[in-house]
């Protein structure tokens, strides 16, 4: 059944401060699990106050973080459903006033094109200023519209990783590299322990899009042998949360790994996502 | 764990007192700036204007975050106009920087002369926020969120990571 503009805006609202502000049941299962398992008192420690935080933003339907994200839309589009530009319209107002209950952090930067890279077009001082990255749409194996909302952090963003890896035909070869890009990277977050997304495909664009998938679709209760492999070695290196020590330094691994080219090269973008994240809401919009 | 509270000013002696994996808490008047802010700040203290600032610098606690309706909590601390920020402000009697993230070698004996630490905090923004009594901005408005703000606390949990030339992360 289609929705109004109205219904619309008002879903995506909701769905989108229930991203910025509350852990899925499979992520507080997964910390739950590293709190019983975790050795190194100032590392549980750490996991039990983001915990306890997670709570209390629940509660108060509040950020979980200060850096309340920049907003990323995964639409899934069903066999009989149809997208037009009055629904992407709508879709777009629910994300402003998403972000003005949550409330975001008033960090989008005013002003053309020099101004927004140096920064010196001043902050807009509405949480609407910060637009949703562009909207990644892929087809629905329901036959539902389902928006996935993101919100993706700058920590991990500066810390991500897309460059070309040479396989050598050997999957082996991939997962090393994916593997010391990680040790390098989540040393560096500060904000762990944190949940690796990886998307291997064949362009920078279709490896970051992959990346942004296996969030949406990703399941710390579902973990493939790759993904527990990658996972098991970063923790071996010994960060732990906040770079303290202990054992928890990642706590799952979301791979997806698209279409490949005949080619020596796979692109490869390995997102070292914080404590918080994925930051993740769904809902469907008909 | 067994915890040591400080009190904002923070003197000399109650930092010498501490070590590196100390857990600690911190109440008091704190100052808050990040990327945007610090080197501005540097700037007046070169210049010996500091003073206009309005907050005596000596025994402070600098947190390394952004103040929005969002919330606070921290960025990271090794960023390039953040972390080359604490040996000029230590200079200027700093006492704590609060943070996150892995400090270079060099910062960590900065540190050291000056008889300051670093402490990480975790980025807990709901629980900071029940803690956060007041916030106002204390220079230069025109940066938003990222201006020099000053907040009141009470009991924001934290570790010491560097302090007396050592590191946490070594």
């Amino acid at each position: 059944m289609t929705k109004t503009y109205d219904e619309i805006t008002a879903l995506v609202r909701d769905t989108l401060v229930e991203a910025g502000s509350t852990f899925r049941p499979d992520k507080i299962a997964a910390y739950k699990r590293a709190i019983s398992t975790e050795h190194n008192d100032k590392a549980r420690w750490v996991l039990e106050t983001i915990l306890e935080n997670a709570e209390a933003a629940e509660k108060n339907r509040g950020p979980l973080c200060d850096d309340t994200g920049i907003p990323h839309l995964v639409l899934e589009v069903g066999e009989n459903c149809a997208v037009n530009g009055r629904m992407l319209d709508a879709i777009r107002q629910g994300v402003a006033d998403g972000l003005r209950a949550l409330p975001g952090r008033p960090m989008g930067i005013m002003g053309n094109d020099s101004h927004r890279i140096d920064q010196s077009g001043g902050l807009d001082p509405d949480p609407a200023g910060v637009e949703p990255a562009p909207i990644l749409l892929r087809r629905g194996k329901e036959d539902v519209l389902r928006l996935h909302i993101l919100m993706f952090g700058g920590g991990p963003a500066i810390r991500a990783k897309t460059y070309r890896v040479f396989h050598k035909h050997n999957t082996e070869t991939v997962l090393n590299e994916i593997v010391e890009w990680a040790k390098e990277s989540v040393g560096q977050l500060g904000c762990t322990p944190c949940t690796l997304a990886v998307g291997i495909g064949r362009s920078h664009f279709e490896a970051a899009a992959l990346m942004l998938e296996a969030q949406a679709d990703g399941n710390y209760d579902v973990q493939s042998e790759m993904e527990q492999e990658i996972t098991r070695r970063v923790n071996a290196s010994g960060i732990g949360p906040l770079g303290l020590g202990g054992n928890t330094s990642v706590l799952a691994t979301f791979l997806k790994v698209g279409p490949q080219r005949a080619s020596g090269v796979r692109i490869v973008c390995v997102r070292p996502t914080c404590c918080f994240e994925p930051r993740i809401a769904t809902v469907e919009l008909g | 764990m067994a915890q040591i509270d400080l009190h904002t000013p923070i003197s000399e002696e109650a930092i010498r007192a501490l070590d590196v994996g100390d857990t600690v808490t911190i109440s008091g008047i704190i100052l808050c700036g990040r990327d945007a802010v610090l080197p501005r700040v540097l700037k007046m203290i070169d210049e010996g204007t500091a003073g206009q600032l309005g907050v005596d610098l000596r025994g402070q606690v600098i947190f390394h975050t952004a103040v929005s309706v969002a919330g606070v909590g921290p960025t990271s601390s090794n960023k390039l106009e953040i972390e080359s920020s604490i040996e000029p402000l230590s200079a200027a009697g700093i006492k704590l920087h609060l943070g996150k993230g892995k400090l270079h070698e060099a910062t960590v004996n900065a540190l050291d002369r000056y008889n300051s630490v670093y402490a990480v905090i975790p980025p807990v923004t709901a629980l900071l926020g029940a803690r956060t009594r007041d916030a106002r901005v204390l220079a230069f408005p025109e940066l938003g969120m990222e201006a020099l703000h000053i907040i009141e606390v009470d009991r924001y949990p934290a570790i010491i990571a560097a302090a007396h030339g050592r590191s946490i992360y070594d």
